[in-house]
């Protein structure tokens, strides 16, 4: 158990520096910039108590914050999104009983079942971030814009993230 | 429960924006977070250094031109006024100092822009004060700690400055819009007056913030607005946002004066 708290710890420190670092310092063909500290918050087991996700989401949303001068933004789509995981990951699974603990991964999942997950929490979450962010200072198309490639380059930049990190958190 | 807490912290951050009063520990200048930039700008800080080096060169070449061009008018003058009327222009000279810092976490792609520099309070910088790179206006010191300070970037959309066409008296209000870091936009410019695409926009000096004549940009068009009064002018920035390094910070040395007078005529 403590284990797998020190390798969650980890790869929560070590994305967020990655996200503060370089990730924030992107912006692919102007309208696309990754979010990829969220991988934490959509990698905790099912079973996790919904308070702990929260306050893990709430927290590493104001670090984000506080690390790119965007008070409050990151923070209140990670606590929004955290609140909306289990409901979205049980539309997707079902009453599979076998799964209904599970740390979402393509190894717990399969492929199919964790994209749909993965693609539905990063779209989520960047309508959230961005709206919040961007909402009375650029016109609504290009909003979408900025939105879609945005979840796009995560999304693809997340299934990365988790084909690095499986071995580490399988048990 | 918990939620409603997380929730309602959020918003009193995302709606509180006033943007003088935040506390330090909540931005990038605090401690920890300027400490890891400090590690990385240390790394990636020699990445632009070419082209900045070529910027310096080029606005070397033109100080030098200019100061060549004052010592001649100097000399000149001194031949034709007596020494001691030209006592008070002197003292103008010293009234702005400046205090170098370097750029250690920067960003252009947001509305709201901010950069972060590795010089604070116990350096001598404080709110308010103007930040210019090597090529032109910067921005305005937001928040400062002990040895950090974060800078309003010239690119948010929050902030406007006061700005005029180079050699005139044609005041407009410089603002950014979302989106391109190299160009920005100057309302409320007098219809009556021609502009010129290619003509320089510096700073209006009608605050303590900048002195008058820092460059700001130059004009590549005429953009049409609702408001028949008012021109606005769409801009190409002096300063390279993507590669901010060194900036100077302005010290006002009439700030304190400046302001008391103008506290006093709002307290009559």
């Amino acid at each position: 158990m403590s284990k797998s708290v020190i390798s969650y710890f980890v790869i929560f420190l070590v994305l967020l520096l990655i996200q503060v670092l370089i990730c924030n310092n992107i912006m692919l063909f102007g309208v696309a910039t990754p979010v990829i500290f969220i991988f934490i918050i959509l990698r905790l087991p099912m079973d996790t108590p919904v308070k702990i996700v929260m306050t893990v989401a709430f927290l590493s949303g104001l670090l984000v914050d506080i690390f790119s001068d965007t008070p409050g933004v990151n923070a209140l789509a990670c606590t929004i999104l955290s609140v909306l995981r289990k409901p979205i990951y049980f539309m997707y699974i079902g009453k599979d009983e076998n799964l209904a603990g599970a740390s979402p991964s393509v190894s717990s999942l399969g492929v199919p079942l964790f994209l749909k997950y993965l693609f539905s929490m990063v779209l989520i979450y960047c309508t959230l971030e961005i709206g919040l962010e961007f909402f009375t200072f650029i016109s609504i198309k290009r909003m979408l814009l900025i939105i879609s490639a945005s979840t796009l380059l995560s999304f693809i930049l997340l299934i990365g993230v988790d084909s690095i990190t499986v071995s580490k958190t399988v048990h | 429960m918990l939620f409603i807490v997380f929730v309602l912290v959020s918003c009193i951050l995302l709606f509180s924006g006033n943007l003088y009063q935040q506390s330090v520990y909540l931005t990038s200048a605090n401690a920890v977070s300027s400490g890891i930039y400090g590690v990385s700008h240390g790394i990636t800080g020699y990445f632009n250094l070419r082209s900045i080096n070529e910027d310096l060169q080029l606005r070397n070449a033109t100080l030098e031109n200019e100061v060549l061009n004052l010592k001649n008018e100097i000399s000149y003058l001194k031949t034709v006024i007596p020494l001691d009327s030209v006592e008070a222009e002197r003292l103008q000279a010293h009234r702005f100092e400046f205090i170098m810092a370097t750029v250690i976490n920067n960003s252009v792609h947001r509305p709201r822009n901010y950069f972060t520099v590795n010089k604070g309070y116990d350096d001598g910088i404080r709110p308010g004060m103007g930040v210019v790179s090597q090529n032109g206006i910067a921005g305005i010191v937001n928040v400062t700690g002990k040895h950090t300070s974060r800078i309003i970037s010239l690119l948010n959309v929050t902030q406007h400055f006061s700005v005029k066409v180079k050699g005139t008296n044609y005041v407009g209000s410089l603002e950014w819009k979302e989106g391109n870091p190299a160009t920005a936009y100057v309302a409320e410019m007098p219809r009556h007056v021609k502009y010129h695409v290619g003509d320089t926009i510096v700073t209006s000096g009608y605050s303590t913030t900048f002195p008058e004549g820092i460059p700001v940009g130059v004009i590549l068009s005429q953009v049409k607005t609702a408001d028949d009064n008012f021109f606005t002018l769409k801009i190409r920035l002096a300063s390279d946002f993507n590669e901010l390094s060194t900036v100077r910070i302005i010290k006002d040395e009439y700030k304190n004066e400046l302001d008391s007078l103008t506290n006093f005529d709002v307290a009559q």
